[in-house]
């Protein structure tokens, strides 16, 4: 059985990729199961989601602790706290990165336990999508053309499928398809080897004592550590206040659903773009469209 | 469509593709994670046209509930579905419909109960429903969802049975996640289960009937509740034959208890739901290294198939009943079950271990296994065995750390 992790964001298709991957398996007469992860966030949040492709039935379920195919759509995550992309990944483990960096430079500064695969799908999502960072297509033809025992017929029909089923227009679907096709052709497949499993052996269980209640009830005593979590490379898109055009009438201030946005002492909005997720909410409220939507992503670095 | 078109479906998509075969008339709807998926793509199709009868948004799980039953009275095929703190607030009205006896087919999407509050499953928002006179049956796959379904139309509807039937999924591992799942074809569905008689005098305006009926004297209390508990015991006997009905159509056959590896093992692991999976895996596993391990699955809850646990464990030496719930001051809710079904029939050195594990969606992992065989080793194994490790506890304690920082704590 070959286990595939995907690591992305809110909004840049991790969730489909991974079923685009499971439907590709399935086709092509694999049992897959596909499995997606996420919290109660939005757009720009880490979203896992895990593939297992086995010719005999899954007998697995949940998280892939231990992936013999690592699939990281946004490299900013292997600087994050929680998910630790590089989990249970050692020099077996095959990683791509969506990155526009060499193989060398990756792994020197990611410290990662094995040579990437690099390729940066940016430019390519932008020119057939004109989208830059929706991954859904090209990361599942990633993993189907890296695994090398999915035909690119079946990934094709497998794109079709599933994003049919979230209604995409024809035309897009068309656009999807052109897309993982050349991704397909721009890799060549790598000797996938499934990590030795060890045996099972007893583990240490801890041993629980009754606390004081004070201790042992769910009681949160830190107040306002929120600040501490940056979550400003969550952004996909960044607002960018014109100032010239814009009469301070706060509404953006008002309807930031993060609080990122304070008032200068000049009268002017700010945005904090530590904390900022981007969800353009502003962008969309501001009745003068004087904040203007930038693409974090397009210089692809 | 073809008979038994293979898709990848999550076990919520199996869930509404059942009550799409059942060609079910009415379902009241709240959402709630993880079972929202369910109602959404069931919406979809009523708006659509795919699903004929009426889909109806409530106010809240309490008159989701009530409205099922009503339907149900007024003699329509009946679907609807919720999940932990859903259940719960429902429960007034699960224990009125089962004294209503009005038949239908509700699912529940596992999720542990708060507090703390979780959106990822354990057992114990099902099991608070085990006494309410609801049948229970727990899918392991999404398979088994949509199979489930459909055959507990068939002890729902049955005329000495006439109750409501819930099919049990986990949250996250089974409701989102995608497998193989064969459709059956719609037309032989419709042999298989054919359209809705009412067994009852229906709900219509020329005959008026009274279903809140008050009794004073326990006389007639008891003998409604007894013919309560007559009927769930009976649904095993339907269970079996419809199930086998069933194989004969579809080819996949169920049983109220699956023996998985059972015929010399000397180590049984007692499980349920998605989880099963896990153990089967650790179980063949443990075959490869030479230990002789079994797999008892319970695929129906309520009526509890005792006879038929007895006799799947009998001899067996070293038993692990694993509960993914918790009654704090007892421990698991299903190993008493366990130990009561086999006490008729007690082998002389057969050891029965209590565990807990799984709560609120926390993985069993396979050294859990390895650690239950190593205490089924020792010669007084003492219950309950919590499967929670080290490195269980350093999470625990980063986290913690976090919420009460030293500098708050002490203060």
């Amino acid at each position: 059985m070959l286990r595939i992790r995907m690591h992305g964001r809110g909004g840049q298709g991790i969730k489909t990729a991974g079923q685009i991957l499971g439907s590709a398996a399935f086709l092509a007469g694999f049992q897959a199961q596909d499995f997606p992860l996420y919290g109660a966030e939005r757009r720009g949040a880490p979203v896992t989601s895990f593939t297992r492709v086995s010719p005999e039935p899954v007998l697995e379920r949940g998280p892939i602790g231990i992936p013999d195919l690592l699939l990281i759509a946004d490299a900013t995550l292997l600087e994050s706290v929680r998910p630790v992309p590089l989990n249970g990944a050692d020099e077996s483990t095959t990683i791509f990165i969506n990155s526009s960096l060499a193989p060398e430079t990756l792994q020197q500064y990611y410290q990662l336990p094995s040579l990437p695969v690099g390729l940066n799908l940016i430019p390519l999502c932008r020119h057939y999508l004109k989208k830059a960072n929706l991954y859904s297509s090209a990361l599942a033809s990633v993993g189907a053309r890296l695994m090398g025992s999915i035909d690119m017929g079946f990934l094709l029909e497998a794109v079709e499928i599933e994003l049919e089923q979230q209604g995409l227009a024809e035309k897009q679907i068309e656009h999807n398809k052109e897309l993982a096709q050349k991704v397909f052709e721009s890799l060549t497949s790598v000797n996938l080897q499934e990590r030795e499993r060890t045996v099972i052996k007893a583990g240490s269980l801890a041993l629980l004592e009754p606390r004081l209640a004070a201790d042992s009830a769910p009681i949160i005593l830190a107040a306002g550590n929120m600040a501490l979590r940056k979550t400003g490379n969550w952004r996909v898109d960044r607002p960018e206040i014109d100032y010239k055009r814009c009469n301070q009438c706060l509404i953006c201030y008002a309807r930031c659903p993060e609080g990122a946005i304070s008032v200068q002492e000049s009268g002017s909005p700010e945005i904090d773009y530590e904390h900022c997720k981007g969800c353009m909410i502003c962008a969309e409220e501001c009745p003068g469209n004087v904040i203007q939507t930038v693409s974090e992503t397009e210089d692809g670095s | 469509m073809k008979p038994n078109r293979k898709m990848m479906l999550t076990g919520n998509k199996a869930a509404a593709w059942a009550a799409r075969l059942a060609r079910v008339e009415y379902v009241p709807a709240f959402p709630i994670t993880p079972q929202t998926e369910i109602v959404e793509t069931l919406a979809g199709w009523f708006a659509d046209g795919t699903m004929q009868g009426k889909f109806t948004n409530m106010d809240s799980e309490h008159s989701m509930f009530m409205a099922a039953g009503a339907a149900s009275a007024s003699g329509v095929r009946v679907f609807t579905a919720s999940s932990s703190q859903g259940i719960l607030h429902g429960l007034e009205s699960l224990h009125t419909l089962c004294g209503w006896r009005v038949p239908l087919v509700m699912v529940n999407v596992s999720r542990a109960l708060a507090t703390p509050i979780t959106l990822e499953p354990d057992h114990n928002d099902v099991l608070i429903t085990r006494d309410s006179g609801l049948i229970q049956l727990h899918a392991e796959t999404c398979q088994e969802v949509l199979d489930l379904i459909l055959i507990g139309y068939h002890m729902a509807e049955d005329p000495k049975v006439c109750l409501p039937v819930l099919v049990n999924m986990d949250g996250f591992y089974l409701s989102f996640t995608r497998e193989p799942v064969s459709i059956p074809d719609p037309g032989l569905v419709e042999k298989f289960l054919p359209k809705f008689k009412a067994v009852q005098p229906v709900f219509q305006a020329s005959q008026p009937q009274a279903r809140a009926s008050a009794v004073f004297g326990g006389e007639t209390y008891s003998w409604f509740k007894i013919q309560q508990d007559l009927a769930v015991r009976h649904a095993e006997k339907v269970f079996i034959e419809k199930a086998w009905r069933f194989s004969e159509m579809f080819g996949r056959y169920y049983l109220p208890v699956e023996s998985f590896r059972m015929e010399d093992a000397e180590y049984v692991f007692v499980m349920s739901n998605s989880f099963a999976t896990k153990g089967k895996s650790a179980v063949l596993k443990l075959r490869d290294q030479g230990i002789k391990a079994g797999l008892l699955k319970l695929c129906m809850i309520r009526p509890f198939p005792e006879k038929a646990i007895a006799k799947a464990l009998k001899g067996c030496k070293k038993i692990a009943v694993i509960d993914q719930n918790i009654a704090p001051g007892r421990g698991g809710i299903i190993y008493p079950e366990i130990v009561s079904a086999l006490f008729p029939e007690k082998t002389a050195g057969q050891k029965v271990l209590s565990v807990i594990g799984g709560l609120g969606g926390k993985d069993i992992r396979e050294e859990d296994f390895g650690t239950i065989i190593q205490h089924l080793g020792n010669p007084k194994p003492e219950g309950p065995l919590y499967l929670y490790g080290e490195q269980d506890l350093n999470t625990f304690l980063k986290f913690e750390r976090i919420a009460k920082p030293e500098e708050v704590a002490r203060s």
